[in-house]
This record gives C-alpha cells, structure tokens and sequence, in this order.
C-alpha cells in the first residue's frame, strides 16, 4: 500500500506535465516552438516518487516571437495557466539562442510532448537561475543535485562548462559544490571534484546567512500593503544580496571584495523597482 | 438523454497504481484515490453500461458478486466527487444510504467502494528540505541523502567536505 506521500508526490507530478503541455500547447496553436525551463524540465532529473513544487509554468520563446507569445498569453486561451513568459534566456544563459534550440529535445509525456534544453544546457540554466534568487531557496538546491546525480551517461561537460565565459564557469562549479556541500552531491566522478571543494567563504557566508533568514526576498510592489513587510524588503534592498549582485553584475566570485559588485547592483536595481513600484500604485 | 452514468474524462490526470486509482482534477485542484472496487465501477461507466451491467461485470471478471445498492453507493461518492459527467441520482431499492451501507457491509466479501480525498501531506514539503535538528528527524526521509545523518548544516545528508577557502 502507498503512502500518502507517495500518492500525493506521484499524482502533483503527473498534474504538473499536464499542465505544462497545455501551456505549451497553447503557443503551438500560434506556430510557436517555447523551451520549457525550470518546472518539468529540473522535475525530469527527480526520483519518481519525489514532486518538485512550483506554482507556475516558465517557458522561453525567441526574441523574434515573444510580442506574439505574450499577447496569446494574455488571451483567455491561457487563462489559468500562470505562465512566465521570457524573451530567449536573456541573463540565464549566453549562449545564442538558436545554438540552444537546436540543441533542445522532446520530453514524452502522457499528454503530449515538452521541449525542453539538452541536460547541460538545463543544468547551466538551473544554476544560473538559482544564483540569481541570491540562493535564497535551499530546496531549489535539489534541482542541481538531481540534474547531476542522476545524469545521462553521456553527460558532456564539455557542452556544460566549455561554452560560457571563464567567470560564469567558475559560478557554475560554485554553484555544484554548494550542492556538495549541503546536499552531499557526490563530483568524486567528475572532472571538476577538485574545484568545485574550493568555495569562496563569502559565498558559503552568504548562503549561511540567507538560510537562516525568516524574510525572504519578495517584490515590493507586493508589499505595498503591509508597512512591516515593506520595511523588511526595503530594508534588503539597502543591503543587497552579495550572490545575486555578483551575478547581475556578471562579476567573479573570486573578486576579493563584493562591495562593488553589490553597490553597482543597488543602483541598477533603482529605475526598475521605481517602474513596477510607481506603475502598482498608479493602477489603483 | 442518456442516464446511465459516464465517466468524466476531461481536465483529469488519471495515474492508475498496482491497487487504487488516483485521480487530480484541473478544474479544482483536487486529488482523489479510488479503491480498487471504486476505480473499478469508474471504469465501468461508459455511458452504455447500467448499473445491473456493471454487477455482471464484477462477476464476469471474477472480483465476487456484488449488489445494485454496492454500484450505487460508488456511483453516489463519484457523483459526490464530480468524477460523472451527468449527476444520478441515488437508488438504494427505497432506503437511505445508512441503511444500505449496513446491509451491503454485511452481504459481500468485496471491499467497499471508498473515494478518499488526498491532501497534500505536510512530510512532502518537509522532506524536500530535508531540513533537521537531529538525526532522528532523517528517518524515513527516503528521498534525502541521508536518512541517518542530520549533518552540521542541519540537512539530512553525510557530513560536508571540510576545508573551504
């Protein structure tokens, strides 16, 4: 007899297909060819009695086909479907777009198929993504963890690491030796074991920190509601996250300060946090 | 119009296992599991079978004999559960459903049909933390690295590599 655990992980994962091809379907019926991230396309890698949560669906569409896409997303064809439209994988990745397309493949499902990255690519962009949330959310650690732990065989690290600049092959090492460090990933088999033992202190240190923090990161539009809640987050602000400055600002974790990188960030997040905060409040 | 009961098919994930059915509907967000007896009558509307064909379908596949009131009282918690495409009607032979559930309980050796309702269990957000206290909280967290140790981050997987710069 199953438990309830399994029962409910078993069945929110086969909801979570479903719902994604019918988000996928949707851009299809427009002749648009989205790249599922994040979502099913981390949830692939996962034991099948482990769900992964997540609340919405993420899918990339090229430059030329986003103003088309977004606006069927926007339509009652979509209604429902909390779809998180990106324009290509803009800071996630740098690789070209079409390079990631042609490289991209189908995930059967019952409902129909997914197109989603090729493993390495995924794990890039997992990673990435994770690093840019400031690696706030320790159980999107598992999405590294699982993407590596349960590999292909034919796993190219190559493709994984040799494509990207020096610095973002540094944050991508970083990134599997948290997984190390915290889930017990196991790079004893890799060809980057020993570099990824070597984690910068301020990085460790941070991840530390955010942990054990009761408040989390949220937009400040949507915080406008609550006065403590909005002290707390403009309280964040004022002292940026050190992994995610680092990122948006493209900068290396092996810098000897991130002072910079997090000064830099503070004002480049200024005109953007002004537009979402002054366009909520004008639309009230 | 037709009236015998049809099993609804839209805007539901169906996952069949080795003893139940489980059963997410879109619409509502909802979860279901379906005994085996239950998953069974599911499977049997199909618009054209009546409840006296759904019995001889229990019979014919060997599962036991059943009742009209036993096909019935599925059907009700289907209905119940908006697993139907058309709402039926209860028939217990003129008795309430109490009574038929006593009675039914008593004349078959099958199991009764049963439609539970699947909440999301507090474990399965726990164990994708993985987060501890002590090592006793990783037992029977089958899916962490560990389900021995709650190592010095408090995470249920052995201890980290030492040295870091």
């Amino acid at each position: 007899m199953m438990r309830d655990t399994q029962r409910w992980n078993l069945l929110q994962r086969k909801a979570q297909q479903a719902k994604s091809v019918r988000a996928v379907e949707v851009l299809r019926s427009a002749g648009i060819e989205p790249i599922l991230i994040k979502g099913v396309a981390a949830a692939q890698f996962y034991p099948t009695d482990k769900y992964r949560f997540s609340i919405d669906t993420d899918l990339a569409v090229s430059d030329a086909d986003f103003d088309k896409a977004n606006s069927l997303c926007r339509s009652p064809a979509a209604a429902g479907m909390a779809i998180d439209l990106h324009r290509a994988l803009r800071h996630l990745d740098t690789v070209e777009w079409q390079n990631l397309f042609k490289n991209s493949r189908l995930l059967d499902f019952e409902e129909g198929n997914i197109r989603v990255l090729r493993p390495e690519d995924n794990l890039r962009v997992l990673c990435v993504h994770w690093l840019t949330d400031g690696g706030v959310y320790k159980e999107r650690l598992w999405d590294v963890y699982y993407s590596i732990a349960n590999r292909p065989a034919d796993f190219d690290w190559d493709r994984f690491l040799g494509v990207v600049s020096d610095r973002r092959r540094r944050w991508l090492i970083c990134t599997l030796g948290l997984a190390t460090r915290y889930l017990g990933l196991d790079l004893s088999d890799t060809p980057i074991k020993d570099e990824a033992s070597e984690l910068p202190k301020w990085l460790t240190d941070a991840v530390d920190t955010e942990w054990a923090d009761d408040v989390k990161p949220r937009p400040l539009e949507a915080s406008l509601n609550d006065s403590k809640v909005l002290i707390e987050q403009v309280k964040r602000r004022f002292s940026p996250n050190p992994i995610r400055a680092t990122i948006e600002m493209e900068g290396s974790f092996d810098a000897r300060t991130r002072f910079f990188y997090r000064l830099g960030n503070f004002f480049m997040r200024i005109p953007s946090s002004y537009r979402r905060v002054s366009g909520t409040l004008r639309a009230r | 119009m037709n009236t015998n009961p049809t099993a609804r098919k839209n805007d539901l994930v169906v996952q069949e296992t080795s003893d139940e059915v489980l059963v997410y509907d879109l619409k509502t967000s909802k979860a279901h599991c379906l005994n085996s007896s239950a998953a069974m009558i599911w499977r049997s509307c199909n618009g054209s079978n009546t409840v006296s064909d759904i019995v001889r379908e229990f019979e014919k596949n060997g599962i036991g004999s059943v009742s009209e009131d036993f096909v019935w009282l599925a059907i009700d918690q289907l209905n119940e559960n908006d697993l139907l495409e058309n709402k039926n009607a209860s028939r217990y032979n003129g008795h309430s459903r109490r009574h038929a559930l006593k009675t039914i309980g008593l004349a078959t050796a099958v199991a009764l049909p049963v439609i539970a309702s699947l909440m999301a269990p507090q474990q399965a957000l726990g164990a994708i933390s993985c987060a501890c206290q002590a090592d006793i909280n990783c037992m029977g967290l089958t899916g962490c690295p560990s389900q021995m140790v709650c190592n010095v981050n408090f995470v249920c997987a052995p201890q980290p590599m030492p040295p870091i710069s």
